[in-house]
């Protein structure tokens, strides 16, 4: 009889075991199992999507070109150019200042030289190829000297509106050559890879609705796929922000590392407006730093009130895009101005006050004219603007997918005059892998354009310790 | 979501609370001075000068080449008036205006009705006065001021001042005959735009309350849609005793209360508790739709002008076919909301292309649209409904015309809280925002019966002293 027991043990024993093994093994499985985006697909060519033949994917060198109509035709515009006389005392209150607007278009008439500025883009490699029905642009730099025994990584920067490509021109050396331009982390070493949002300068637009941030995502890992590359970094701010992301939430097994120069939590619910409320008399209970008060508060002044003001422009071109950019595209005088009005706000909100928006103080008209330059060569505004419907009408609150959550090693660098400030406790509500949190000393919105030290400094910081991981 | 709802009823308890009743006080006239520089210690010049519409030769070749050289966006596939403007259409009205559009003819229109200008309060302000071509034996005019709104002009009466002046040849009742007076608001056609900051709906009302004076009246009556609307009820809150009677074809609800959360969350099913007529519920609900959701995707205009005129402004004052985009987008989803799923936006269904042009060039010609805009920042800046004006009643009598395709509907209920004396309210047939252009006759039937009917009570009264 014992016999037959431990028998029946024998057997009865490993397939419990197994059977409770295996039970564990899954359930060990599915928490570590990540949710992602779904990749699907799309067609955003004209007309019908062909259904015979295989897309060509060849990788087409490109360079800007001009000519003389080009200039001529901008410069008939320039002179022709009608403004309103600004109230008195408004500085840049009502918007942009046309006295001062006055004196940008003198200098763009004048002195500007698009041919120059033409050579100046042109001397990094452009590409163009077709992905999903659409000619996409981007510039590829890879660094002149690599030194011995160092692998290169490949970086993919993302611009945003209204920004372009070009925004990364002076971050670019930094980053390809940062030995060369005194950057202490001198062992990493990247190849940048810039791309134009699809109904951005040199990209072409998309000629079906529904384009937005999840479509970009998945073009270009595709891209990056097409290029060659398994693996890679990527870095944006403003709608670069959103779609690295949706790429970090998409395929997280290609993305090495995701840096951020704006994060996007939306308003973050309830939760978050009650933390602020609280967290306004004692910040520690809620998880803020000191510098995170300092950036927030007052709140409703600083964050409610600032974003009623600012984002007019938002709300205009998630909802009617076409007559939004109608008239900027045909005025590159009003152009200009509806640009530049962001490069001066978003730099540093006291500019308000000042009678030409504090734009030289930071920038100069030869960088800023060749950022709008690229807008009206390739009459971009009106696609531009619509990515804000697309986007919008889908999510309102621009918010980020917490249930998916972002795991990949992340690194954020906040900017004191950035538009709105997220603090490291919201952000790791859906950053769940924040590596680095840095607050950056000075700098806004267009980090890379104004700040290209700083960023790639923060970048290669980031970088480091992801690799030593 | 628990907590949510808490709060949600926790803040409702709290604002009731709060809340205190309308004020029933004069709304203070308010002295500015809008022109260039200082204020000069002599008087102002305060004759009222003749005035024309004029063009030229280069004035017209400066917009054709305008027109020539635009430049036009693809729209998306499918996507006819959802997006703005629809390019493709666009085309077709830029064509029609260099070709068949004749400025010069439309500017003999402008002028078959005498206009003037006259400085107050430091600019000069425009204005149209249409006497009655013949009176009647022992009958006097009325006097009747007209305000326009934002995107329209003085050039939207040009229908409704015959009807209004000569009513009995038009198949109306000749009981009661008008002389119009339609200025330009500050800022607006050939009103002087102003120098200063600060020229909201109450300085306007105050600047035509000085005109209605300078031009020898002293009671007269308002009519008004879209800004004209609040600048008209501000004039009947400054001097409710010269406005006579105020009619208005849009009556908006700046001041919201718990009572109007209450009557949007529960008016679908219990309308009478909230005063609701069966017409009301029609046109409001569903509520999330056609209030809540409509107006945040109609509204961002307004949020870019309330914020950032000058550089919205920018572009359209240097680009006539942006100028258009802009203008005709609102006369076509103002006028009735499908029209948005319509590949032309349905714009020729209710007027004619002369005359949506007409209204653009005036825009064009005096280059006014930067400062048009202005007057939302101006009106909006401090946020709504926050203003003094939007806590004062009105005591005037007041009737209004409320339109099926109008932006937001206000149902009599709400409107009583703050036009404390409606004499009529009527649930028009048919026609939208831009009334007066779209439907002179209904407007102008409503108009009479109104004015009838004030002066009815008028007389009565007069009788019983």
């Amino acid at each position: 009889r014992s016999f037959e027991y431990s028998q029946k043990n024998a057997v009865l024993i490993p397939v419990a075991a197994l059977g409770i093994g295996g039970i564990l093994l899954y359930w060990l499985r599915s928490r570590h199992k990540i949710k992602t985006i779904e990749m699907g697909d799309g067609w955003w060519g004209s007309g019908e999507r062909p259904l015979k033949g295989k897309e060509d994917e060849s990788i087409r060198p490109f360079k800007i070109e001009t000519s003389d109509k080009e200039i001529e035709d901008l410069h008939r515009r320039l002179e022709q150019a009608r403004y309103a006389q600004p109230l008195e005392g408004a500085a840049f209150d009502y918007g942009f200042n046309s006295n001062y607007l006055q004196k940008v278009v003198a200098y763009w008439r004048n002195q500007f030289d698009w041919r120059k500025q033409v050579e100046v883009l042109n001397k990094y490699p452009h590409f163009q190829t077709t992905i999903e029905g659409i000619d996409i642009h981007f510039i590829h730099v890879k660094p002149s000297y690599v030194p011995h025994g160092r692998a290169v990584k490949p970086l993919l920067m993302v611009h945003g509106w209204p920004g372009s490509f070009y925004e990364f021109y002076k971050i670019i050396p930094l980053l390809t050559e940062p030995a060369r331009h005194g950057l202490n982390e001198a062992d990493v070493v990247f190849e940048i890879i810039c791309p134009s949002i699809p109904g951005y300068g040199f990209s072409e637009a998309p000629h079906q609705k529904g384009f937005d941030s999840i479509a970009t995502a998945r073009i270009f890992h595709k891209l990056m796929n097409r290029l060659g590359f398994k693996e890679y970094y990527l870095q944006g701010g403003d709608w670069g922000s959103r779609i690295t992301t949706n790429m970090a939430q998409m395929l997280p097994q290609s993305v090495k590392g995701l840096h951020l120069n704006l994060v996007f939590t939306g308003l973050g619910g309830l939760r978050n407006m009650l933390s602020v409320l609280v967290g306004a008399y004692v910040p520690w209970l809620v998880g803020f730093t000191r510098e995170d008060v300092r950036r927030m508060y007052p709140f409703i002044q600083k964050n409610f009130y600032q974003i009623l003001q600012e984002s007019g422009y938002l709300h205009i071109q998630a909802t009617k895009p076409d007559t939004a950019g109608c008239g900027v595209n045909d005025s590159p005088v009003g152009l200009a101005a509806y640009i530049l009005e962001k490069f001066s706000t978003w730099t540093d909100k006291s500019f308000l006050h000042k009678e030409n928006g504090g734009l030289e103080s930071k920038y100069t008209l030869d960088e800023l004219l060749t950022n709008v330059m690229i807008y009206w060569v390739t009459a971009s505004i009106v696609s531009s603007m619509r990515y804000y419907k697309e986007n919008i009408s889908k999510d309102p609150g621009l918010s980020t997918d917490a249930r998916i959550g972002v795991h990949v090693p992340t690194g954020i660098a906040a900017f004191p005059q950035e538009i709105m400030h997220t603090p490291p406790v919201w952000a790791k509500k859906i950053f769940r892998n924040i590596i680095t949190y840095s607050y950056m000393p000075r700098g806004g919105h267009f980090a890379a354009f104004e700040e290209p030290r700083l960023l790639a400094e923060d970048i290669i910081h980031f970088v480091r310790k992801v690799e030593k991981l | 979501m628990l907590l949510e709802v808490f709060l949600v009823l926790g803040t409702v308890v709290i604002y009731f609370l709060l809340s205190r009743k309308e004020e029933a006080t004069l709304l203070p006239l308010k002295e500015g001075w809008w022109g260039k520089g200082q204020k000069p210690d002599t008087e102002e010049d305060k004759t009222i000068r003749p005035f024309k519409v004029e063009t030229t030769e280069e004035e017209l070749s400066d917009l054709f080449r305008r027109l020539d050289q635009a430049r036009f966006t693809e729209p998306l596939e499918n996507s006819r008036f959802h997006y703005g403007t629809n390019s493709k259409y666009l085309r077709k009205v830029v064509s029609y205006w260099k070709n068949q559009f004749n400025w010069k003819k439309q500017v003999e229109v402008l002028n078959k009705y005498p206009q003037f200008k006259t400085k107050i309060q430091g600019i000069d302000v425009h204005f149209v006065h249409v006497k009655p071509p013949c009176l009647p034996e022992g009958q006097s005019a009325k006097p009747l001021l007209m305000v326009h709104g934002w995107p329209g002009s003085f050039y939207e009466f040009y229908k409704i001042i015959p009807l209004l002046t000569d009513p009995a040849s038009h198949g109306l009742s000749g009981e009661h005959v008008f002389e119009v007076i339609c200025p330009s608001i500050p800022g607006y056609g050939f009103s002087e735009a102003p120098h200063k900051k600060g020229f909201d709906s109450v300085s306007a009302a105050s600047v035509f309350y000085e005109l209605m004076l300078r031009l020898g009246f002293n009671e007269f009556y308002a009519q008004g849609g879209d800004a004209g609307w609040l600048i008209c009820t501000n004039l009947a809150q400054i001097a409710p005793s010269q406005v006579k009677g105020l009619h208005l074809n849009l009556a908006l609800v700046t001041k919201m209360g718990v009572i109007h959360l209450l009557s949007v969350l529960l008016g679908r099913y219990l309308p009478g508790l909230f005063g609701f007529q069966d017409e009301d519920v029609k046109r409001m609900f569903p509520f999330l739709q056609k209030g809540l959701y409509k107006s945040l995707v109609e509204s961002g205009y307004a949020h870019i002008q309330a914020t950032k005129p000058d550089t919205v402004g920018c572009g359209l004052n240097d680009s006539p076919v942006g100028l258009a985009a802009y203008i005709l987008e609102k006369f076509s989803t103002w006028t009735d909301p499908e029209f948005r799923d319509l590949e032309d936006g349905g714009l020729e269904r209710k007027f004619s292309l002369d005359d949506l042009l007409t209204n653009i060039m005036i825009y064009w010609v005096s280059g006014c649209m930067v400062s048009s805009m202005r007057f939302y920042k101006e009106a909006l800046q401090n946020g709504l409904g926050t203003q003094k004006h939007d806590k004062l009643t009105v005591q005037v009598p007041t009737g209004i015309a409320s339109f099926p395709n109008e932006i937001m509907h206000t149902p009599q209920a709400w409107a009583q809280k703050k036009y404390i004396n409606i004499v009529s309210f009527h649930f028009m047939p048919r026609g939208g925002h831009f009334a007066a252009l779209e439907e002179p006759e209904l407007l102008a039937e409503d108009i009479l019966q109104f004015v009838g009917k004030v002066e009815k009570e008028q007389l009565w009264r007069k009788k019983g002293e």
